[in-house]
């Protein structure tokens, strides 16, 4: 069996946790820069705030019934997406743990025989609600895929099902595959699910599993559809990954919070995200071959019409894979160089890294001499540095001494698990 | 990993050491005598949290629990997985705000008590929203004032 333990409405759970004058109101969290809605209480989706929706469109309801709004606090929500993995690290074991995402891990229970999934579950629920004081949802079926499908079930009536759903024989199975419409079948996206029931006559999930291999391998884009189409049927095609796999590209993207238009500003903040996205970088021990940078201009307002903003980029293909920031930020500014345009404003730029190699392999290239790798030395101590001193105490001249280019966070609450002083008070 | 990456660098909280941990060590491999003695360290948190996912801080910030040497300003460790049960001293959410009580329940009464006479006991009613959070294990206060700067800034002075 496979299970998915899913925290509900992580964010908000998290701010809750200090803050338990909002039990039971509505609550919702901000992205970066408190541009949109991205995760919401219970309460909040009943309102009808909407997912991922700008904030300025939701601020009337928000007004209205005084939702407690919070920006992103990402110190508190990493540090109790640790606890709650390691508490499930610490009921299944380890190797049977694997992280999907901040809030999302699947745990391989083949070691653990029994027939009763159920109260495993619940145990499970409620050792992490315990410890951790965050509410999951878990769901427990024989296919990640399926375990996908119960957590969802699991979630839609947290009331009935008191968020466990298990589907541990083929009644249940067909139960629950009959109640899912295809779009919110796991690893079906919105192109697919549309194709499926246009053209297929296919709604729910229980009509695709009825679909025999050769139309999925035909239709569903191959050994995907196959695989997809076993796991529908109860037959584990999608193993347990390791944890985080490392990424394939890294990106440090943000909106200014005012618009710039003095190129040396531009460059600030570019020199402040290649920074940024370097220490990422390193962190995973890679290096990257390939870096670009895009600014985009602030939307042009005609008639009250909205545009995205333009967005415009360029690349430099590296001498050699580095990691280093000082060998990041160089090209970084050249690339701001070649898109400002004058009298222009920007309000959002990026820095994107690609073409990651791993660091200790990196390729030589005949005609760049090789560098001694002093520089990994020193940025190895700057990370320290700026890891145990927090707050990027150590920096680059080039990322600017005035300002911070960091995220616009006007509703931050404060650090509760990781800064010595911004505990939470009691009385 | 995990583990530096939220708890900062002083915590190692490793078994092993090195050659290199032993100060005294040359390059001849001769060191004092008192190398063979060398072990690790006194750590605090291997000390004090029984279990680190369920373990919170929290600052006192009331003379409300004097009588158990609790005095304002200091920090409290929370355990989230103790169970909460009579007598234990627990932090609670009550009507929306977290406090420090001892716990005293009986079969059909809860009641959160101070330890300062100059406090009243809360007594849970049946409409007060009254939820444990968890269990407190430890007291630390501070005495010395450079070293109170020192938690707050960060330096030494």
């Amino acid at each position: 069996m496979k299970a998915i333990v899913d925290c509900n409405s992580f964010y908000c759970s998290c701010e809750r946790l200090f803050k338990p004058h909002l039990d039971n109101k509505p609550v919702v969290v901000l992205s970066n820069n408190d541009g949109c809605i991205i995760s919401r209480s219970d309460e909040a989706k009943n309102l009808g705030v909407e997912m991922a929706g700008p904030y300025f469109k939701a601020k009337p309801l928000i007004k209205e019934f005084n939702v407690a709004t919070f920006s992103s606090n990402y110190n508190l929500y990493g540090d109790l997406s640790w606890r709650v993995m390691e508490t499930l690290r610490m009921i299944v074991g380890k190797h049977n743990v694997e992280v999907y995402s901040v809030d999302e891990a699947f745990l391989n229970l083949e070691e653990f025989a029994g027939d009763d999934w159920q109260s495993f579950a619940m145990h499970i629920r409620k050792t992490v609600e315990q410890w951790t004081g965050i509410k999951v949802s878990v769901g427990v079926a024989p296919t990640k895929v399926l375990s996908k499908i119960a957590n969802h079930l699991a979630k839609k009536n947290k009331a009935k099902t008191q968020c466990v759903v298990v589907l541990d024989n083929e009644k249940k199975i067909n139960e629950a595959l009959q109640k899912t419409p295809v779009n919110e079948i796991w690893g079906i996206g919105h192109s697919y699910a549309e194709k499926l029931t246009g053209m297929h006559a296919i709604f729910s999930a229980f009509d695709l599993s009825m679909r025999s291999e050769e139309w999925a391998y035909k239709n569903l884009g191959g050994v995907t559809g196959l695989r997809m189409i076993k796991e529908l049927r109860g037959e584990p095609c999608l193993e347990m990954k390791d944890e985080l796999v490392n990424k394939k590209m890294i990106a440090t993207t943000r909106m200014f919070g005012v618009n710039v238009s003095n190129i040396n500003d531009i460059k600030e903040a570019v020199a402040t995200y290649a920074s940024k996205a370097a220490e990422k970088l390193r962190r995973q021990q890679s290096a990257a071959n390939i870096i670009s940078v895009f600014v985009v201009k602030k939307e042009q307002n005609h008639n009250g019409n909205f545009h995205r903003g333009t967005s415009v980029s360029s690349y430099i293909r590296l001498p050699f894979a580095t990691s280093s920031t000082d060998e990041l930020v160089k090209p970084a500014v050249q690339l701001v160089d070649r898109l400002y345009e004058k009298n222009q404003l920007y309000k959002k730029a990026g820095v994107m890294l690609s073409g990651l190699v791993p660091d200790e392999t990196i390729q030589g290239n005949l005609f760049v001499p090789k560098q001694i790798n002093n520089k990994r030395f020193l940025m190895n101590t700057v990370d320290n540095v700026n890891f145990s001193m927090r707050d990027d105490v150590i920096k680059f001249a080039a990322s600017g001494t005035t300002r911070d280019w960091k995220m616009r966070q006007e509703h931050r609450s404060p650090r509760y698990t990781t800064r010595w002083d911004e505990l939470m008070e009691v009385r | 990993m995990e583990e530096e990456l939220f708890f900062g660098s002083a915590y190692k909280g490793s078994r092993n050491f090195t050659q290199h941990h032993v100060t005294t060590a040359n390059a001849t491999g001769f060191g004092a005598a008192a190398d063979d003695y060398m072990e690790r360290g006194i750590d605090l948190n291997e000390q004090l949290i029984m279990n680190k996912p369920a373990t919170f801080f929290f600052r006192m910030n009331s003379h409300a629990m004097l009588g158990v040497g609790i005095q304002s300003g200091d920090i409290l460790i929370v355990d989230r997985s103790l169970k909460a049960v009579n007598g234990k001293i627990i932090v609670a959410a009550v009507d929306g705000e977290l406090v420090v009580r001892r716990l005293s329940q009986t079969m059909n009464r809860v009641v959160l008590a101070a330890e300062n006479r100059q406090f009243k006991d809360i007594v849970v009613e049946e409409f007060t929203a009254y939820q444990p959070w968890g269990v407190v294990t430890c007291v630390i206060h501070i005495i010395e004032n450079s070293l109170v700067h020192f938690l707050n800034n960060g330096d030494m002075k």
